[in-house]
């Protein structure tokens, strides 16, 4: 369209209209006389501004709120955690004694999600509170294991994996035992419960929403 | 009518033959690796009694303890395998435990402790073990074998301390036991009589039966002739004819009787009386080849017959046969060996076993 617009005139037309064509600079110059000639309320510039501004708004539009850009941390992802061993103990950090104020608020944890264990409380409420319960800072002490050399351990549980328990021992060593195969007792206040470990291969996070079904026996 | 029960299962019989001056022959080594023996019966056709020499050996047999509820720590007591186990020659096996369904212990001269324990028990009790040869598609059974010669065994060690702490806090293993000693020290007297004084114990001497057998056929018998080729009865049917003398079954097979149609093997010989002794009891190789050696001697004068025959009966709940070859217990649990012993100094050794049980030797 602008371009039809300034476009010069063929030549016949001009002869059929009986007007000369004026050059570009000559154009220029007539229309800004002619402009303020008959513009004369606004000044040079606004009318200059105008002709400038070829775009006509025909709808009212509200101008968008400019959103601020809330930079999120992104964490950091499974292969950098890898090669950070953020969830790895430093073995200057393996001591059994680090862990035991962890094990102190264990027993206080289990203690208040049990209302206070005494020995009259139903053995098998406590059981189900266990169930659902976190055992980062129980001693565990493995009771049975396909693998013998597993038997016998004993050690505060310091993280729990969907597979495997690492628990660190009273002579300082973190050892990593599998849950698949094994019997896990754990000793709070007199009461010892067993925990078979083939049927409890799950994030304790995802353990305290798991329905847990009464079997009558289960073999490891 | 009942297929099944009348299948038998496999079993196996070793024959061989040689002579006792022979210097390849093997026959002591077959004695004193058969540890745990509880029956030995004699045939010695042509006899009325006991000859004083072998009433005297028969009656030297080493007596026995039973000891009520002895928990198997006590055989790792630092004094007790110091004087007692190292020392060789103390065989002990748990009592009244069948193999094939609780926890049989067995210790061996060698100083071997054998635990063939069930799967339960294996898994609580956390030494290292191997599943039982006899075994379906799940091992139910394991067998723990403990060297306590071993280095890493001796008292204090690292594994000593293991193998302790299993037997005393995790699984505390107890059962009746027969014991027996062959080599007896003054020492060793003294920490086994202190060990029994804890415990209920009884001690018994092995018990002798003897009876004349009066006129029955006899399998003949040509000491170059095992396998039975050249007319006379092969091995298995002269071990049946054995067995059914000393289970007293009648081989006359009368017109009267409708117990047993049983004959005596052809071709056979009529002997007028037959000297049948048994000895029961926990019986040691020792005593056993004592036995042997005076059984030769009794050729030294002129008999009637031309041979003799020296039955023993291993425990059927045995964990091991001979060695530490695993036993187990199907149908009978079987393992003994045959001695028939020639006027030349020949002798034939039967040894058998039954279908849960490794080739004997």
């Amino acid at each position: 369209m602008e371009a039809l617009v300034n476009a010069r005139l063929p030549a016949d037309h001009e002869h059929i209209l009986h007007i000369v064509a004026l050059k570009k600079k000559q154009a220029e110059k007539f229309t800004t006389a002619f402009l303020k000639k008959n513009l004369t309320s606004m000044t040079e510039e606004k009318i200059n501004d105008i002709v400038q501004h070829k775009a006509v708004l025909l709808h009212y539009a509200r101008k968008k709120k400019e959103r601020k850009k809330i930079k999120r941390t992104k964490g950091l992802n499974a292969k950098q955690r890898r090669e950070l061993k953020v969830f790895q103990l430093k073995p200057e950090n393996q001591k059994y004694e680090l862990f035991l104020p962890l094990h102190e608020l264990w027993k206080q944890y289990i203690r208040d999600l049990c209302n206070g264990l005494k020995p009259d409380s139903n053995p098998q409420n406590i059981q189900q509170k266990l169930l659902k319960a976190d055992f980062h800072g129980a001693v565990l002490t493995v009771a049975k294991s396909k693998c013998p050399s597993y038997v016998g351990t004993t050690g505060i549980l310091v993280q729990e994996m969907k597979h495997v328990f690492k628990i660190i021992t009273m002579e300082d060593k973190l050892k990593v035992i599998p849950k698949r195969n094994s019997v896990f007792a754990v000793e709070i206040d007199g009461f010892v419960s067993h925990i078979f470990g083939s049927k409890f291969e799950l994030r304790s996070s995802e353990r305290s929403a798991k329905k847990f079904k009464v079997k009558g026996t289960i073999d490891l | 009518m009942y297929r099944e029960l009348e299948k038998c299962p496999r079993s196996l019989l070793v024959c061989e033959k040689s002579n006792f001056e022979n210097e390849k022959s093997s026959h002591d080594t077959h004695v004193s690796k058969h540890y745990f023996n509880h029956k030995v019966s004699l045939v010695i056709p042509e006899c009325r009694s006991l000859p004083p020499k072998l009433a005297s050996v028969i009656n030297n047999f080493k007596k026995y303890f039973l000891i009520k509820d002895l928990p198997v720590y006590e055989f790792l007591d630092k004094d007790f395998l110091e004087n007692v186990v190292w020392n060789g020659a103390l065989y002990a096996l748990s009592y009244k435990t069948s193999i094939d369904q609780d926890n049989t212990i067995a210790l061996l001269p060698s100083s071997h402790l054998i635990l063939s324990v069930d799967k339960d028990t294996y898994e609580q009790l956390g030494l290292e073990g191997k599943p039982s040869q006899y075994n379906h598609k799940q091992p139910m059974r394991y067998v723990v074998t403990i060297d306590l010669t071993e280095k890493s065994m001796a008292p204090g060690g690292k594994r000593y301390q293991r193998v302790l702490s299993s037997l005393k806090e995790r699984v505390p293993l107890k059962s009746h036991f027969l014991l027996a000693r062959h080599n007896s020290g003054v020492e060793g007297d003294r920490v086994l009589q202190s060990l029994l004084a804890r415990y209920q114990w009884k001690d018994h001497t092995p018990v002798v039966r003897s009876h004349t057998l009066k006129d029955l056929s006899c399998p003949s018998l040509r000491s170059t002739d095992l396998r039975g080729e050249q007319h006379s009865c092969d091995p298995s049917s002269f071990l049946e004819w054995l067995g059914a003398v000393s289970a007293g079954v009648s081989c006359d097979n009368t017109a009267t009787s409708f117990t047993s149609t049983y004959v005596c093997p052809e071709p056979n010989t009529p002997v007028s009386q037959a000297l049948h002794c048994t000895l029961s009891g926990l019986l040691l190789p020792e005593d056993i080849y004592s036995l042997l050696q005076e059984l030769r001697r009794y050729f030294d004068e002129p008999k009637f017959t031309s041979w003799l025959s020296l039955t023993v009966h291993g425990f059927m709940d045995s964990p091991v046969s001979w060695g530490d070859r695993e036993h187990g217990f199907h149908k009978g649990g079987e393992n003994f060996y045959n001695f028939v012993l020639f006027r030349n100094q020949d002798y034939w050794l039967h040894m058998g076993t039954g279908s849960n049980d490794r080739c004997p030797p």
